[in-house]
């Protein structure tokens, strides 16, 4: 196998709190371009999962290797939050985080913090370069949030527009980082089945039109079914199976995780 | 760029509104204003440099400092020291003094933003309280209670100011510090403390430093405090431990959330309500002005009635009202409609 | 020897009342999550009440109508502020905070008078030896008094159910709630409790200089420093800081520097915890995500 074709490998990956094994010795990959779903019940992990690969949490044991923007191949683990995003890993939230008081184009904007080179005494002054800057930021800023369809909220205020403008927002603001691997957690949370089916349509446009890698945690079962190139189900952190949505839906144990849970749901 | 634009443009109108505040030594010049007014007007405005620096702190990252006043007052005394005592020209003893209270002000920050944001809170509040120790035991730097005597300053070594002039030098110098705040809090920067200020997980996400980008706000909160130091002492012409006091310090928060934050004409007004109304007007009433402690009462209460019930400040009033009434004209319009 | 011995029982009467000034300001931050500046200013202010009261009456009714008095006072603040600050920010909460300070601040000369007001010991005269060191009964008590009122204090917290409505509100207040546990009762008590507090510091220190409108800006200064320096997360960790402070400060102010003393040590414990952020005996939360 070649390493050089993953966008992203987990390696034995495990992290505990409080005695608690959150993840256990996980390990999973994801090809370049792939369209990758991260799966589990309830508590199985996933955000965990999720956190260790971005560095809020640092993992007990294992390895996050990560195919950089720069062609290099980088274990991520350890490595600084905020310095992240600059390999060309961004990842979305579960419940779109944004500045209320902020326009829409301006919270798009903030995505684009790490492109901007000139120094703070230059955007004091509008230096000539962060100018440039800037004014690069609002091209693109504009571009995306276009490619997403809300460019005329743009100058609007970010708490009076409606959600399914703001999970778009954050799909823009993502982009503003021309990132390598997209991470979205639960993109589809909150939206009703017609913003879910074309949340589906864009995700895969994304990947097509940007070559990015995409990983989805989601709930929705079909959506994930329905959009994934391969899938990872986890339980209780633990590895259960990976593959293709067909081979994930006949595996046993992941049936059997996902039908456990449910009946216990019925006894409450 | 066409003329609607420019004038649209926030930093035209603060250049008409230094335009407008230059004209008061000539109203005075005229007989139609009192010098102490003079004088008032422009501490208010020095405070109002103070403000908009703690803004950024506060408003745009919501992090709080006590250290406002002692900064303040180190700059205005290593400022007044220079000049006064080592006879250094004006511009030197301005660079040392920022320069002086930004270092201490980094080390400060360095220590406590590492940590939660009410650490920032309670190590100002310390280090303020030990250079207001310092204002009062240093007697060779400070002159101790006596004060110090500062002469009005000497720009470039040429032009001599007195009352009026150094008045405008303010007015300049708040202007040019007003629009660089403005062209700040638009760009990245300015964007990268909102994001903060909502979340700081998210803001890390996308790449925002969590310590560089407050040390930032902090270091620029410290050097505007510097800044109206320097200032102060060139008008006030004496520089005193008891000014420096950590209700100086309230009072500067009290003009961030009263004239409303994230807003650099609400931070003006703010400035004018909580240091020019008592002076200008309150005193002048007839109980009130018999009562020691009303400023304080006034400011303590208006801040937190704002705080629970109108968290925008003042600036924003007038928008609200006009919206309103209009709310209030259409509905009555459409009840029209209906009868 | 004598010298330590004195220096030791002083740093226990300035550790007592630091540590009882700390406990008010950590109740209140564990329970309605925000750094009570005001606690100094109310207790100042509670601190004249007894003053008042002690023109008509003797030294035990006074202090307990002047504690009375902060209980009520507590009450009114969360009852009337606080309470209704809850779509307010954080940051907007410490500031109301200030805002107390201010109102305190400012009725204080106003309805009291600027000039300062003598306040007399529990125990008049007379000290005890030890080792060659005396200290005076009125010390002895007030240590043995601080001892008493923090027993008391977590006992309630450790064993009563009252206290486990209390730490339980502490642990996350959302979930509290839900259990049943009546929230607003809790943060009421810690505010009532924190003015009673402020208010004992006050009239416990106030005989050594005068009760001023600054009376307690000191001792509040060096009851946030014991915070950090206990650690917030704990209610034990500021105690044991303030205990620690009050030693500290002593023998820097005998053997260092009798003006910069007690600034030499704020700087040294602000320099801690850059080593141990969360203080002595803090522990490190991992934030959720």
């Amino acid at each position: 196998m070649n390493n050089s074709d993953y966008a992203l490998e987990i390696k034995n990956l495990s992290i505990s709190f409080g005695g608690l094994k959150a993840v256990n010795d996980l390990s999973f990959y994801i090809k370049k371009k792939e369209i990758f779903g991260l799966i589990g019940p309830n508590g199985a992990g996933k955000t965990t999962v999720f956190n260790c690969i971005t560095q809020f949490y640092i993992p007990d044991t294992g390895e996050v290797l990560f195919s950089t923007n720069k062609g290099t191949v980088e274990n991520l683990v350890g490595q600084k939050v905020h310095n992240i995003i600059r390999k060309g890993l961004v990842r979305t939230f579960q419940n779109v985080e944004y500045v209320g008081d902020l326009s829409l184009i301006d919270n798009v904007k903030i995505g684009a913090t790490d492109q901007f080179t000139s120094n703070f005494f230059g955007s004091l002054f509008c230096s000539k370069k962060s100018r440039r800057e800037e004014a690069r930021a609002e091209e693109d800023a504009i571009k995306y949030m276009k490619y997403m369809g809300i460019e005329s909220f743009k100058d609007m205020m970010a708490d009076s527009v409606p959600f399914g403008v703001l999970k778009k927002m954050e799909l823009a603001r993502a982009l503003m980082s021309n990132p390598t691997l997209l991470i979205l957690d639960e993109p589809a949370a909150g939206l009703n089945d017609q913003e879910t089916e074309e949340l589906a349509h864009t995700i895969h446009q994304i990947r097509d039109d940007f070559g990015c890698t995409i990983l989805l945690v989601e709930h929705d079962m079909p959506l994930v079914m329905g959009i994934c190139d391969r899938i990872c189900a986890i339980n209780f952190g633990q590895f259960l199976a990976c593959g293709t949505p067909e081979v994930i839906q006949k595996d046993r144990s992941v049936q059997e995780a996902y039908l456990g849970v449910s009946e216990e749901e019925d006894h409450e | 760029m066409n003329a609607k634009a420019i004038i649209k443009d926030r930093r035209f109108q603060y250049i008409i509104f230094g335009l407008i505040l230059a004209l008061v030594p000539v109203i005075q010049k005229a007989g139609m204003m009192k010098t102490s007014t003079v004088l008032i007007l422009g501490s208010v405005l020095i405070y109002s440099i103070g403000t908009i620096g703690l803004d950024v702190l506060l408003g745009d990252s919501g992090l709080i400092s006590l250290g406002t006043a002692g900064f303040m007052g180190l700059a205005a005394y290593v400022s007044a020291y220079c000049t006064t005592v080592k006879g250094l020209p004006f511009e030197v003893g301005a660079i040392l003094a920022v320069g002086i209270t930004v270092v201490i002000g980094a080390l400060v920050g360095l220590i406590s933003l590492r940590i939660q944001g009410i650490y920032l809170a309670i190590a100002t509040l310390i280090i303020a309280e030990i250079l207001l120790k310092t204002f009062k035991e240093l007697v060779w730097f400070t002159n101790s209670y006596s004060g110090q005597k500062v002469a009005y300053p000497k720009l470039l070594g040429i032009f001599q100011l007195d009352r009026n002039s150094m008045y405008l030098f303010v007015v300049v110098v708040l202007i040019f510090l007003m629009i660089i705040t403005e062209n700040m809090k638009n760009s990245r920067s300015g964007r990268a403390l909102n994001a903060i200020r909502r979340s700081e997980v998210a803001a890390q996400a996308m790449g925002v430093n969590l310590l560089k980008t407050r040390m930032i706000a902090f270091m620029y909160a410290t050097t505007f405090a510097a800044i109206a130091g320097v200032l102060y002492g060139g008008l006030v012409n004496f520089v005193y431990p008891s000014t420096w006091i950590l209700s100086l310090s309230l009072y500067f928060m009290a003009a961030v959330v009263i004239g409303g934050n994230r807003s650099i004409p609400g931070n003006i007004l703010g400035s004018f309500v909580v240091f020019g109304l008592p002076d200008l007007v309150l005193k002048k009433l007839p109980v009130v002005s018999e009562m020691s402690g009303f400023t304080m009462i006034f400011t303590g209460v208006l801040i937190i009635l704002i705080v629970l019930k109108y968290p925008n400040g003042l600036i924003h009033l007038p928008v609200q009202v006009i919206s309103c009434l209009k709310k209030g004209s259409s509905r009555k319009g459409g009840e029209g409609i209906h009868e | 020897m004598s010298v330590f011995v004195q220096l030791l029982t002083r740093s226990l009467e300035t550790g007592s009342i630091y540590a009882l000034m700390a406990l008010g300001i950590i109740i209140i931050f564990r329970t309605s999550y925000l750094v009570h500046f005001a606690q100094g200013t109310m207790g100042m202010f509670c601190t004249y009440m007894v003053t008042v009261f002690l023109k008509t009456m003797s030294f035990i009714p006074s202090v307990f109508c002047g504690v009375l008095s902060a209980v009520v006072l507590g009450m009114l603040v969360d009852v009337l502020i606080i309470r209704r600050a809850n779509g307010v920010s954080h940051t907007g909460k410490q500031i109301i905070t200030f805002g107390l300070v201010m109102i305190f601040l400012g009725i204080a000369p106003t309805i009291f008078g600027v000039d300062p007001i003598t306040m007399p010991q529990f125990i008049n005269s007379g000290d005890l030896n030890i080792l060659g060191a005396t200290i005076s009964y009125n010390g002895l008590f007030n240590i043995a008094f601080v001892l008493v009122v923090m027993l008391v204090l977590f006992y309630i917290l450790q064993k009563t159910k009252f206290g486990l409505a209390i730490r339980a509100t502490s642990a996350n207040e959302a979930t509290a709630r839900i259990f049943g546990i009546k929230t607003k009762n809790v943060t009421m008590f810690s505010w009532a409790l924190g003015g009673v507090l402020g208010c004992l510091v006050g009239v416990m220190i106030a005989p050594s200089s005068a009760v001023t409108t600054f009376v307690l800006d000191s001792v509040f200064n060096a009851a946030c420093i014991a915070c950090i320096f206990g650690g917030f997360q704990t209610f034990v960790g500021p105690v044991i800081g303030a205990y620690l402070l009050g030693v500290l400060k002593n023998l820097t102010v005998y053997y260092v520097s009798s003006v910069w003393g007690e600034q030499i040590v704020y700087v040294l414990i602000l320099l801690f915890i850059v080593v141990r952020p969360n203080g002595l005996i803090g522990k490190k939360l991992v934030k959720k995500v």
